[in-house]
């Protein structure tokens, strides 16, 4: 897959038997709508085929960073903040082929789930629990 | 069943001779309009669909493989699957193993395609691999190499050439007397003093030659889906006497119809190749006869209702109920000789086959994926933190770190 900010080569990253395309130079991380689905039907979570839909229907985040192509089907994806008011903006394929986070972004997300206790068991706190557990190591 | 596909063969044939007679009618008048001579016209058509025919015959195939992007595997690059195919061939009673393929695409489908039952391929997308299990996988295969065992693949490749000659002949045909109209309706104008009236049988001539031109690729393409559609339905009967389980078919139906991907590689013309329509959109309920498939809810409903038995005469009485009609899709001999036939148990999936189980979706995406990679000749680098790197050829060779823990490997 080819990274949508630097449009180089991404390479793969499984861990726990679920894969993210990994950009080594910019550090951007794409989560497939696939491996999305699997991610949370382990969780137990039954939702998992609406989580896209559900993060399509938050409000267009107002911004001025540069739209983003989705790897998959190349139109410009939606840019929404997930993870409450003070959450990261990501990156949504209005076609739901998945979820892109870029370099910093990840990062944030992590730091924003390791201030809040997480006990309830939600779609966006279990994406966010699983990025935490690849690149928060 | 022979006597099943001499059947489908006789009422194939009216359907083949009316297209061909499309094709004589449009050569007649392309010959008539453009040549004054209506043989000449007929010669163009014939010796245009004669030598596409050809190509097809021979390529046909692997052309329609490579515009799927179809890449062929081995037994070793996916046991489960192969494994499935050869049980079939072997249930159907086919005498060589058709060759296996599988397109690298999200959506769900699959389809047969060969010049006879000797030269025959099964092409599944990676999509449709990881959705299903072991019972709807066979149940899926079955329905594909039945196309092939009821010399479906041939005919249907062909009727699509027949098809194709039709609308590409009229397309151009139609353009040339459009623009020829234009340009002649400009020095018409001019001489019309002279040669008043003197045009008008030609100009009748001319609209009815337009009105052909337009409706003949519509009236193909009727026949086209019409000879499809019962296809269609013999091949699912046939899939549930092969596997003698219809619910691993109706659940890979209803697996089928819940997703709404589009095939990225499917074309008009090759649309009714596949086991589902590849155009499908949830939100438009597809049940005319401009369809090339039947209604998948109502080829389901059919598969279910077969009551306690597998065989031709189960899915024939089941058709009847749900179609609410007399007229059955398998005649009563084919039917009385396979006679009755019982259902078998549904499989646990287990590691009969492969080196690893396959007990989930999890394990087969990942099953699969790692195929789809290994064939891309991806280089898996397994990191003490537990990561596991997979990366591509043009990064190899090059130092990766490890995203989780920092490692760097030598890739």
């Amino acid at each position: 897959m080819i990274c949508p900010v630097c449009k180089k080569d991404m390479f793969v990253v499984e861990y726990k038997q679920i894969e993210l395309d990994y950009c080594h130079s910019c550090k951007g991380v794409w989560f497939d709508a696939g491996e999305l689905e699997l991610l949370l039907e382990a969780g137990g979570l039954k939702e998992a085929k609406q989580t896209l839909g559900d993060v399509l229907k938050l409000p267009e985040a107002r911004t001025s960073e540069k739209k983003r192509r989705c790897p998959i089907c190349t139109i410009n994806m939606k840019k929404v903040v997930i993870g409450g008011e003070k959450g990261v903006m990501i990156d949504a394929c209005i076609r739901h082929d998945g979820l892109w986070f870029d370099g910093g972004e990840v990062a944030d997300l992590i730091k924003i789930i390791s201030a809040k206790a997480t006990g309830k068991k939600e779609t966006e706190s279990e994406i966010m629990g699983f990025l935490k557990d690849v690149f928060g190591g | 069943m022979w006597e099943q596909i001499r059947a489908n063969r006789v009422r194939s044939i009216i359907l083949v001779i009316l297209m061909g007679a499309l094709l004589v009618l449009i050569g007649w008048i392309i010959g008539m309009v453009f040549a004054g001579n209506a043989i000449a016209g007929l010669v163009i058509a014939l010796i245009v669909w004669g030598f596409m025919s050809l190509i097809a015959y021979f390529q046909g195939d692997s052309i329609l493989l490579g515009v799927a992007g179809a890449k062929k595997i081995q037994p070793s690059d996916h046991p489960r699957l192969y494994n499935v195919v050869e049980e079939m061939k072997i249930a159907s009673g086919l005498e060589k193993m058709p060759d296996v393929y599988i397109i690298d695409d999200p959506a769900l489908n699959a389809f047969a395609t060969g010049r006879d039952v000797n030269h025959a391929s099964v092409a599944i997308t990676s999509g449709l691999l990881q959705k299903l299990n072991r019972d709807e996988l066979q149940g899926v295969i079955g329905h594909e190499i039945s196309h092939i065992k009821n010399r479906d693949v041939l005919l249907m490749s062909m009727c699509g050439v027949l098809l194709g000659t039709i609308v590409i002949l009229s397309f151009y045909a139609s353009r040339v007397m459009m623009f020829g109209a234009i340009a002649g309706g400009g020095g018409n104008r001019r001489s019309s003093r002279n040669s008043n009236g003197g045009g008008g049988g030609a100009i009748i001539i001319f609209i009815i030659a337009i009105l052909l031109m337009i409706l003949a690729p519509i009236f193909a393409q009727l026949i086209y889906f019409a000879i499809s559609r019962k296809r269609e339905y013999l091949a699912d009967a046939s899939s549930a006497l092969y596997t003698r389980y219809p619910e691993g078919l109706a659940s890979a139906l209803e697996k089928l119809a819940q997703s709404s991907i589009p095939v990225k590689s499917a074309t008009q013309a090759t649309a009714p190749m596949y086991i589902a329509n590849p155009f499908r959109n949830k939100n438009v309920s597809v049940n005319d006869w401009t369809s090339t498939h039947p209604p998948i809810q109502e080829r389901i409903r059919i598969l279910r209702a077969m009551g306690g038995g597998a065989a031709y005469s189960n899915y024939d009485q089941a058709y009847r109920t749900i179609k609410n009609t007399n007229s059955g899709i398998i005649s009563d001999n084919t039917a009385a000789a396979v006679g009755a036939v019982g259902l078998r148990a549904a499989v646990a999936e287990g590691p009969v086959e492969t080196a690893a189980p396959v007990d989930d979706k999890m394990t087969r995406t990942r099953e699969v994926n790692d195929m789809m990679y290994r064939m891309n000749d991806y280089k898996t680098i397994q990191c003490e933190c537990g990561a596991k790197l997979k990366v591509p050829p043009s990064m190899q060779g090059g130092v990766i770190k490890c995203p989780r823990c920092g490692r760097t490997h030598q890739a």
